[in-house]
């Protein structure tokens, strides 16, 4: 349905995409991934001519594209953006009639189909027709920005990262709901996205890239048993290790938080925290036994009444051993909305501090990979 | 004596004819100037200067070229009006984020239903406060304009300088200063009406 | 009436151009001054009282709205002609961009760094003077600039109450039809509109300090 004839990207000099052809069948779940910048966006606007190639072609139901006039082209083409991309000044329901409203059906067809797409979708028209995309949560605008994609029954639908800025249970759900759905609807869907599980989960092939090139497009079966390199392999691997249910919290935290003994006074732990840049301290006896913890708006209340760190700090912190596997302890930070998480042994000996950022970096390095390995 | 009430009308059509023509020529500057940066920072440097030429030098160099009454007047009024205008639209439809253009595109909208569909719809309030301050500052303006022999509420207050009667002078200023003050109250309400129910709760998230 | 060249007109005139550029400084530098004294206190006094504080800005955001012939005629009943009403009108001017930058610029300052004065033992007075003023002042600076701009352009109004400055030579030029008093009054006006803001823009640089105190790293 859709061909790709050796088509090259380039931006005044810098290669997007190199000599790329694929031949996407009709009612087909492709899945372009490849890490950051490798020119899978690139790839995708090309179909609908955002981005104009820099060399080849490329085929839609045999014509040429170069031959269609954009604007009609588009309108044929479901497109589902990185950024979601909901219009703030319309409601769930014109957004998702836009393209309806673009081929000028009657408004009561426009209206009729925005309320069964909702229905599809699981949301009560009654109540989200008339919201605005402010009113809806991140997961419900992902979805109203599928069912946007959807509203003029296209055959073809490009999709780049639609769930990408999701938590990990909406994002299940949501790839189950497109799955099904494409397999009831039989739409041609060209997918992109930097998660290999749900490359894997959603797609008839996968077509694996880096730095504008196709590496390996192949079934996800056939990539998990034959990857064509290491890059790949590395790739597939990390993903299917699924390390972040193995790594324990030890190895994720930081292993030198900032400390002060209770008996430190205010105006030191105060000068302390500037030059660390920190806003909270954790307080620790002489053993290394930790006692609690003081924020700067704890200090700042306080400071008229005590004299010493001791006498302010937090004495029920939440607090993990080493050896707590890491995703539960991501999962209580992200639950009980804690901002730090400390680490200690049996003893409550304090070994490390968990952050957000460390969670990040962990989850980063579970799905990119370590830089230095 | 004077009739205020006709001298209102008139200083109110004198000034809506100068900000009315200001918002059909600044409107599509503004949207024209998104296109090229350096276009864009010409023009508002432009119109930027033209705001340090005080309004009664304005309106003495305009008489110069043009004679006396409501037309140089209108013109003045018209420049002035401008900036705000131009600035609000081209600010206005520069700040709307990236992505819905891209989206908007993607959808197959040409660039008229771009512009009539999502640019105009959410830069309108911020072009609209641009319309208000615009507004404001022509009704003052059009109160000098008895100098060159244009018609408002300029007449009294100037007889009335001239002559030392307060009566004459507050017949001219009151109406004046009343009718500055009402049309940047209506305006604000009109901006906040203007401003779709999902936008403002946006505005309100992001503040 | 033969009209003669713009430089003999200089010649035969710069002492009456001179006069009214100096007093027009006067005017519009005088009523800065005046409006800074009143209004940058106020705006300090004011960010401890909200309510208060959004009155005070409605009422000189409408004074700012009335048309500046309507606000000398108001004055003029009062006080006279000369150049006292005029700067009474300018000062009313001047009011709302400083004290508007003041409240908000003070108001603004990251709580981070009012915790961390007081948790140093500061108090009160030294917190204004030690933290929130050095923080609020290339704020308030802007609001200094945009108003004195305006005043060196509105001053031109002043000569419609006998008050001198620039605005004297646009209005002869305007009564007689001669585009060398226009002129001459024209030119100094802008370029000492466009010289301030200049000026007080540099200020304002200079002013504005280069990092915070603390970067508050998220949680830790
Ligand atoms: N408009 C542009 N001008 C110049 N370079 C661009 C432009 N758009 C993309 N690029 C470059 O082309 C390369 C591919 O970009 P592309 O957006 O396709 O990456 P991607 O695979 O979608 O990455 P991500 O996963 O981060 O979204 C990048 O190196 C990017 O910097
Ligand atoms: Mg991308």
């Amino acid at each position: 349905m859709v061909i790709f004839k050796a088509v090259s990207k380039h931006y005044n000099g810098h290669i997007a995409v190199k000599n790329l052809n694929l031949n996407v069948k009709e009612g087909e779940f492709v899945t372009l991934i490849g890490p950051s910048g490798c020119g899978k966006t690139t790839t995708l606007k090309m179909v609908n001519r955002l981005v104009e190639p820099t060399e080849g072609d490329i085929l839609i139901n045999g014509r040429n594209i170069r031959d269609t006039d954009p604007v009609a082209l588009r309108r044929q083409i479901g497109y589902v953006i990185q950024q979601i991309g909901l219009f703030p000044h319309m409601t769930v329901e014109e957004n998702i009639t836009v393209v309806p409203t673009l081929l000028e059906w009657p408004a009561t067809k426009r209206r009729a189909r925005g309320h069964e797409l909702l229905d599809m979708a699981g949301m009560d028209p009654v109540i989200y027709a008339n919201r605005y995309p402010s009113e809806l949560s991140g997961g419900q605008q992902q979805r109203i920005g599928v069912l946007r994609a959807l509203a003029a029954d296209p055959p073809l639908i490009l999709m780049d990262e639609p769930f990408g800025a999701l938590d990990p249970i909406s994002r299940e759900v949501l790839q189950d709901e497109l799955k099904s759905l494409q397999k009831r609807l039989h739409k041609t869907i060209i997918f992109v996205t930097h998660d290999m599980d749900e490359a894997l989960k959603l797609a008839d092939r996968v077509v694996v890239m880096r730095e504008g090139e196709v590496i390996q497009e192949a079934t996800p079966e056939e990539l998990l048993r034959k990857p064509a390199d290491d890059f790949v392999a590395s790739f597939v691997g990390k993903s299917r290790r699924n390390d972040s249910k193995l790594l324990i919290v030890e190895q994720v935290m930081q292993p030198n938080p900032v400390t002060v003994l209770p008996s430190v006074g205010l105006a030191q732990c105060l000068t302390l925290m500037k030059r660390k840049r920190v806003d909270t301290v954790l307080v620790v006896d002489e053993e290394g036994v930790l006692i609690g913890g003081v924020s700067i708006e704890t200090l700042d209340r306080e400071h008229q009444r005590a004299y010493r760190i001791g006498e302010i700090a937090d004495h029920n912190l939440v607090t993990v051993l080493n050896s707590t596997p890491a995703k539960d302890a991501f999962d209580l930070m992200v639950g009980d909305q804690l901002k730090y998480l400390p680490v200690v042994d049996e003893h409550r000996h304090l070994r490390g501090l968990v952050t957000r950022t460390s969670m990040v970096n962990a989850m980063a390095s579970v799905v990119w990979g370590d830089e230095n390995d | 004596m004077y009739n205020i009430w006709i001298l209102t009308v008139q200083h109110l059509g004198l000034t809506l004819a100068g900000v009315g023509l200001a918002i059909l020529i600044g409107v599509p500057i503004g949207y024209l100037i998104t296109g090229n940066r350096w276009v864009a920072q010409l023009v508002m440097g432009f119109t930027d200067m033209m705001q340090t030429i005080p309004a009664l030098a304005l309106l003495a160099l305009l008489m110069l070229w043009m004679g006396l009454g409501d037309t140089p007047l209108v013109v003045a009024l018209l420049m002035y009006s401008l900036l705000p205008i131009v600035r609000n639209s081209y600010v206005g439809i520069m700040g709307i984020d990236g992505a819905l253009i891209e989206a908007a595109k993607g959808m197959g909208m040409t660039r008229w239903q771009l512009l009539r569909m999502v640019q105009l719809p959410i830069a309108l309030p911020v072009i609209m406060s641009g319309v208000r301050v615009a507004t404001v500052t022509a009704i003052g303006i059009a109160a000098i304009g008895v100098l060159i022999g244009a018609g408002g509420l300029g007449a009294p207050i100037w007889r009335g300088m001239q002559q030392m009667n307060t009566a004459m002078i507050l017949s001219g200023a009151v109406p004046a200063a009343l009718l500055a003050v009402a049309s940047d109250a209506g305006l604000s309400k009109l901006e906040q009406a203007i401003t779709p129910r999902g936008f403002r709760n946006i505005a309100s998230q992001n503040t | 009436m033969k009209m003669i060249s713009f430089s003999q007109f200089l010649f035969m005139n710069s002492t009456a151009i001179i006069t009214a550029t100096v007093q027009h400084l006067y005017l519009a530098l005088g009523s800065e001054l005046i409006g800074c004294l009143i209004a940058i206190p106020l705006g300090i006094w004011l960010t401890s009282r909200k309510k208060l504080a959004d009155y005070f800005l409605a009422v000189t955001g409408t004074i700012q709205t009335i048309p500046s012939l309507a606000l000398l005629g108001f004055v003029l009943p009062l006080f006279g002609i000369g150049p006292l009403p005029a700067m009474i009108v300018l000062v009313l001017y001047s009011l709302l961009p400083i004290l508007r930058n003041t409240y908000t610029g003070i108001t603004g300052v990251n709580p981070s760094y009012i915790e961390a004065g007081t948790g140093a033992g500061m108090n009160s007075r030294q917190l204004l003077w030690m933290v929130k003023l050095p923080l609020a002042l290339p704020i308030i600076m802007a609001g200094i600039r945009i108003s004195t701009v305006y005043l060196i352009s509105w001053a031109t109004l002043a000569a419609f109450i006998g008050a001198g400055g620039l605005g004297d030579l646009i209005i002869t030029g305007i009564q007689t039809a001669d585009a060398n008093f226009i002129i001459a009054g024209t030119i100094p006006t802008a370029f000492l509109a466009i010289g301030a803001g200049w000026m007080l823009g540099k200020v304002e640089m200079v002013l504005t300090p280069r990092e915070g105190l603390i970067v508050s790293d998220e949680g830790r």
